[in-house]
């Protein structure tokens, strides 16, 4: 019964088929993007430069800060 | 006469007949292949709706991976063409108002061209407004070529041969070009001499007390 019934909404027309494939990339590559970048990021946590710079600016206030102020 | 027309008849109905009978008669001309009983391998309790909406589901799926694919492709070949971003950074200049006193001109570099930048003082912004654009080769308002009047920015390259005019000079207290002798006044405008049109303004915006041309 449901099956029919996806089968109804979704896939009968193919302008609503291919209109949902479509959509439904948009939503996927946002989806796939910040998952990705959010992954890679836990990963390489304390390797990456906004990290890095955080640590120099604490460490280095008095010499190496030479870029910034 | 009769005869011939009833006979004639009879005849197309045969041969219509005829026609209809192979026709109807092709059973035993069809494919003689058996098809085979494939009830041994056809799942007891098929759903014919599930699977169907399986299928359209799996080619959605591919159709939205290779769209999606298709997509940052053609991304990438786009984002590759636009300026990086030294290009960028090249293509604009700052410069500190603060720093120019009023009267006074100021020369900058900006992508290997001249720009001129002065601080008009309210004279000279008077005497700019108050020329005749029947008088102008070029007829352009001063308000026409100013965001602000206290700031006059412009290329400083003569419009005739591209040489680059000296500032506070010429008849009409703006600008001289000593190659052919055309004179600007205090709004760039030409006034005298061989270029046709006026100083050309090139795009720019203040950021409170910088300017940035570009």
């Amino acid at each position: 019964m449901a099956f029919s019934t996806i089968y109804n909404v979704f896939f009968k027309r193919n302008s609503v088929f291919v209109g949902t494939v479509f959509a439904a990339s948009f939503v996927f590559q946002a989806a796939f993007d910040t998952s990705v970048t959010s992954w890679y990021e836990a990963h390489n946590k304390g390797k990456m430069w906004k990290d890095v710079k955080l640590k120099l600016s604490q460490a280095g206030e008095d010499d190496e800060d030479d870029d910034d102020e | 006469m009769l005869g011939l027309r009833t006979s004639f008849k009879s005849s197309l109905r045969a041969l219509n007949c005829q026609s209809r009978l192979i026709s109807s008669s092709a059973v035993s001309a069809k494919s003689t292949y058996k098809t085979p009983d494939f009830g041994d391998y056809v799942k007891e309790k098929n759903d014919a709706d599930k699977s169907r909406s399986y299928a359209y589901f799996m080619v959605g799926s591919l159709g939205l991976l290779s769209s999606a694919g298709a997509k940052s492709t053609v991304e990438t070949f786009i984002t590759s063409m636009s300026a990086s971003a030294d290009v960028l950074a090249m293509a604009k200049v700052e410069v500190n108002l603060a720093a120019i006193p009023e009267g006074k001109n100021v020369v900058v570099k900006w992508q290997g061209k001249p720009v001129f930048i002065r601080h008009r003082t309210q004279g000279e912004i008077d005497e700019a407004n108050s020329v005749d654009m029947s008088a102008l080769k070029d007829p352009q308002t001063d308000a026409d070529r100013v965001k602000n009047p206290e700031w006059l920015i412009m290329l400083g390259i003569c419009t005739h041969l591209g040489c680059v005019p000296i500032g506070e000079a010429g008849d009409f207290g703006g600008w001289f070009c000593p190659c052919h002798g055309s004179h600007y006044d205090i709004s760039g405008r030409i006034r005298r001499g061989p270029a046709p049109l006026n100083l050309e303004i090139p795009e720019y915006e203040f950021d409170d007390q910088k300017l940035i041309v570009g």
